[in-house]
């Protein structure tokens, strides 16, 4: 949606070895038709799902193998060049833009290398897409919980490497809780396998280091995770108010219940609307305030009784109407609707800024009302559609990139809502990364110490940082970055 | 947070047909959710070959980066089926197929249009050339010459297996049987569109769409004077010509005064759907194009409000494959299922990814053959995971493409339009309710 042509020089000063020569080493591996060269062929790979940032890769590579793949980090890290994995493309952080590096596409790995009915796990190569999964589980009444709403297009490897969420979450939990073992190659070209299938491993928990790595620690070549059984029963509430406020206290009223909702999603009257005029149109109510989807799940026994209790918090916080889905198909498109919310914004206005941040859930009614009022001080329209049930905001501003003063004021009500959210207790990104989009915000919320931290753990994967560089922790927060490697404190996995 | 860019408001290609589809490229939010609707970019594996990626380079030429001439846009624009699929999945509203046509068309002004295209379409264009083309098609068809050739490779030896099994689908209404055609007519007035390759190699199914719109209680003509609809004209860019067509149809179909104009090739009713699209800056033309596109229906959507009535027992496996131009440019997708579903003893058998093109799409197969095969073989992988007896679909392009890979491959499966089946089922009826002809299984 924005403009696609923004691309910057390389910044890496291994650029320089990656020319001709090395292109043709790539393609003796994967195939000439798989090395892209040309930056005609390269301006689709400048973006992901977040349009505002571009960054033009040297190179691009598409290993179709597991041992391809290997193959090229082998030959990459013989020569010393950094490189970037890419999943599918739709993080919303910039996480998959490679700077003048090589680019990395694990697309092409699709297959579901196992699947374990008995013990309820699968294996999957990390190109495999989030749905096709629980489509290829289907069939033993299993499915894979993350459920983030790009799941029709996003990776399992780009999941794990963002740590997604999806409205699913709320009850079952976000992709580390899903994931038993990885097998990876670090940048080095070196093997590893972090945790295992038989439960508790030894040791560190690596597996949960690696999970939210943001393609930092290397590439994920097999990923084993668990998989869920499908609910014995599954009720959709549609509940819709005529203010904000009554919408967010609901959400409380409903938590501090214990029921532990599937799901708690809110859609705010802007997105309402543009859900509405799209193909994915579910008959939400255009003229409500907002909107809230909740998803209750469980044994058939129990599960009206939850049901009740839910619709009558809900009418007793104001709701207008509560409308439950008769059927799978009611279901599907309530679920459809919401899902592909953030899309249907493309048809708002030209161009889109979309804003990922968590606050305490007791916070909700406080700050939707301040970023009401930083979006009428701006003068800009922020929709907002988001997992009320765990305080995980997206503001989303459409706007027109063509009008400099409107795209200044879109600049300082993002900036500003960012700031409200961490001050009310909150932090900076939910589920859609740091990547390069959020890497300015890192020193609000951790001290100087703990981003140094997060540079030794990086270490101990890529003590050359050469996998995903510049993402993710501001370099100057590495201190040993700008001394020699040999100064460097070795580090290796054991 | 992300951070808002300023994009310059000044455009290359100023006046071409692109910069007239400009609001409908500012729609993509890149979000991708199209990539695993693509059937180029499942089979090809790169983005530049996915709507997202193709988006993109439309956008370049807009903005400069990329001229007409590029290599890499020809090949990637060229590349696209145009089956929409894209649109189908897009949550904003992306219009790909206007965008894939207004790019096309502007690439046609730097670029001549590739040879092999560049005749087909002409043929296309003049009728009497046509009558010709189809005529020895039907011949090569007859005296088995396509069959014996359809084993050879290229270009040419799948052209001779797309006619060998039109032979296969056509045979499927020689079932023995006759029927009174006549319903009472009270459906109102229906103009046949008869179509290029439908009259030319599918006569029998033109007259089964008669036969069965009439019991159906519709009043069915061909009007004169009707021509090719255009569509590969205009999917492949060649504006002027399409236009030229279209504005014959608008005037042969207005004599005739009917209430709906049926089609019975999705690709052809797509087409004529979009007709008053086509002249949106037209303002001699526009009114009338747009009342002629509102009264196009595909058969299966006159067949499904009627009904359709019920006919006899054809107790065989179908698989139904959706024409892209049906499912993601015309959005018909329940019409064709509840004819097949209203055909007593017939079993509807699943057919994975029944929504991805076949690698037809219009004159692609022949133009971009290396692409149209890889999709082909994996829409016949996925046929022959079913245990179907035949086919079904509802566009002729289709029909021989899924055809052509048939036999081929060897396959004893044959492809068939629904229509015929419905037509079948008629035929058994009147048959079995006359007595006489009993016994004869399939
Ligand atoms: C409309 C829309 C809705 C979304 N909704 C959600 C949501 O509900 N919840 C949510 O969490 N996210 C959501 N996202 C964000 C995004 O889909 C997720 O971050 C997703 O996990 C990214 O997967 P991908 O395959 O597209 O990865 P990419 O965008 O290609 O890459 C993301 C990161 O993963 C790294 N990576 C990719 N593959 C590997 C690998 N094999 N090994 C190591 N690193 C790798 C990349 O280097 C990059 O840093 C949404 C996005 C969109 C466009
Ligand atoms: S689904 Fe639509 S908005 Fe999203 S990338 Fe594809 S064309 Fe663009
Ligand atoms: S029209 Fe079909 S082939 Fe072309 S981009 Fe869209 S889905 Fe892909």
């Amino acid at each position: 949606m924005a403009a696609t042509s923004v691309a910057s020089a390389p910044s890496v000063s291994a650029t320089s070895s990656i020319d001709q020569a090395l292109a043709d080493r790539l393609a003796a591996i994967v195939g000439a038709r798989r090395v892209l060269f040309r930056p005609s062929e390269l301006l689709t790979y400048t973006a992901d799902a977040l349009p505002s940032y571009f960054k033009q890769p040297a190179l691009a590579v598409f290993p179709g193998t597991r041992d391809e793949v290997v193959a090229v980090v082998r030959e990459l890290a013989a020569c010393g060049v950094p490189f970037v994995p890419r999943g599918a493309g739709t993080g919303l952080s910039g996480g998959a833009l490679a700077d003048g590096v090589v680019l990395v596409g694990l697309n092409r790995l699709t297959r579901v290398i196992s699947v374990d009915p008995d013990n309820m796990m699968a294996t999957v190569e990390p190109g495999v897409v989030n749905v096709a999964l629980s489509r290829a589980v289907g069939a033993y009444g299993l499915h894979y919980a993350p459920d983030p709403s790009s799941q029709a297009a996003c990776t399992i490897g780009g999941n794990v490497a963002e740590n997604a969420g999806g409205p699913h979450c709320l009850k079952y939990g976000v992709t580390t809780n899903h994931i038993l073992a990885l097998e990876v190659i670090l940048p080095s070209g070196e093997i590893v396998t972090l945790g295992g299938t038989d439960g508790e491993n030894e040791g560190y928990d690596l597996v949960g280091a690696f999970v939210g790595s943001e393609g930092c620690f290397g590439i994920a070549l097999a990923i084993t995770v668990r998989l869920s059984r499908n609910p014995e029963g599954v009720r959709t509430l549609l509940a819709d108010f005529m203010s904000i406020d009554a919408a967010a206290q609901t959400v409380s009223a409903i938590v501090a219940t214990g029921i532990i909702p599937a799901a708690l999603e809110m859609i705010d009257q802007a997105t309402i609307r543009a859900v509405e005029s799209s193909i994915y149109a579910a008959g939400y109510p255009t003229d409500a305030a907002a909107a809230l989807l909740i998803e209750l799940d469980g044994a058939i026994a129990g599960l009206e009784h939850d049901v009740e209790t839910v619709e009558t918090l809900c009418r007793a916080n104001g709701a207008r109407t509560v409308r439950i889905a008769r059927d799978e198909v009611e279901r599907t498109r309530l679920w459809q609707g919401r899902k592909k919310a953030f899309g249907a914004m493309g048809r708002v206005s030209s161009h889109l800024v979309v804003q990922d941040a968590v606050v305490p859930r007791t916070k909700l009614p406080e700050v939707l009302a301040q970023i009401h009022r930083v979006s009428q001080q701006n003068r800009v329209k922020v929709c907002n559609v988001f997992h009320a049930g765990d305080g995980n905001l997206h503001p989303n501003i459409a706007y027109d990139a063509s009008d400099a003063d409107e795209t200044a004021r879109v600049h300082v009500a993002m900036r500003e809502i960012m700031t409200l959210c961490v001050d009310a207790g909150g932090t900076i990104t939910g589920e859609h990364g740091v990547g390069l989009d959020k890497i300015a915000y890192m020193e609000l919320i951790f001290s100087p110490e703990s981003l140094a931290a997060m540079c030794t753990l990086r270490e101990v994967f890529d003590p050359e940082r050469r996998s995903n560089p510049g993402k993710v922790v501001p370099v100057h927060s590495c201190r040993e970055w700008h001394m020699s490697p040999a100064a460097r404190p070795s580090a290796s996995l054991a | 947070m992300s951070t808002p860019v300023v994009v310059p408001r000044e455009r290359a290609l100023p006046d071409s047909p692109l910069a007239k589809v400009q609001a409908g490229i500012d729609a993509c939010v890149h979000c991708g959710f199209c990539l695993q609707a693509c059937p180029t970019y499942l089979t090809l594996e790169d983005e530049n070959d996915s709507p997202r990626g193709r988006i993109v380079l439309m956008r370049s030429l807009l903005e400069g980066t990329l001229t007409p001439t590029n290599d890499s846009v020809e090949t990637h624009i060229a590349r696209c089926l145009g089956c929409r699929a894209c649109e189908t999945v897009c949550p904003s509203g992306v219009p790909y197929g206007h965008l894939l046509e207004a790019t096309r068309a502007t690439l046609a002004r730097s670029r001549p249009i590739p040879r092999i295209a560049r005749a087909i379409l002409a043929v296309f264009s003049r009728r009497s050339l046509l009558s010709l083309a189809m005529f020895g098609g039907r011949v090569m068809r007859a005296t088995g010459i396509a069959r014996l050739m359809s084993g050879l490779p290229g270009r040419i030896g799948f052209a001779m297996a797309m006619l060998t099994s039109t032979d296969r689908a056509s045979s499927s209404s020689d079932e023995p049987g006759e029927y009174l055609s006549r319903g009472n007519g009270t459906r109102g007035n229906v103009s046949l569109l008869t179509g290029c390759v439908m009259e030319g190699l599918f006569a029998g199914t033109n007259a089964a769409t008669e036969r069965t719109l009439a019991v159906n209680d519709y009043l069915v003509a061909r009007p004169a004077g009707q021509v090719c609809c255009g569509a590969l004209h205009a999917h492949a860019g060649d504006d002027e010509a399409a236009c030229e067509l279209a504005r014959s149809n608008i005037a042969a179909f207005e004599r005739e005064q009917c209430d709906y104009v049926c089609v019975n090739a999705a690709g052809c009713g797509a087409m004529m759907k979009e007709y008053g699209h086509l002249f949106a800056d037209d303002p001699e033309w526009h009114e009338r194009a747009k009342t002629l596109s509102a009264k196009v229906r595909d058969v299966t959507e006159l067949l499904s409000v009627a009904g359709p009535k019920r006919g006899g027992s054809v107790p065989i496996r179908v698989a139904y494959d959706a024409p892209c131009h049906l499912l993601h440019a015309q959005r018909v997708s329940s019409p064709p299922l509840d004819v097949l579903r209203a055909i007593p003893d017939l079993e509807l058998v699943p057919l994975v990814e029944s929504d991805v093109c076949c690698g037809s799409a219009g004159i692609y197969n022949l133009v971009e053959p290396e692409t149209s095969n890889v999709v082909l073989d994996r829409k016949l992988e996925n046929i022959e995971q079913t245990n179907a007896d035949v086919v079904a679909t509802g566009n002729p392009g289709c029909m021989m493409q899924i055809g052509a890979g048939l036999v081929r491959s060897g396959s004893r499966k044959s492809t068939v339009h629904l229509v015929d089946l419905l037509d079948r089922s008629y035929r058994r009826a009147a048959r079995d309710s006359d007595g006489k002809r009993g016994g004869r299984a399939k």
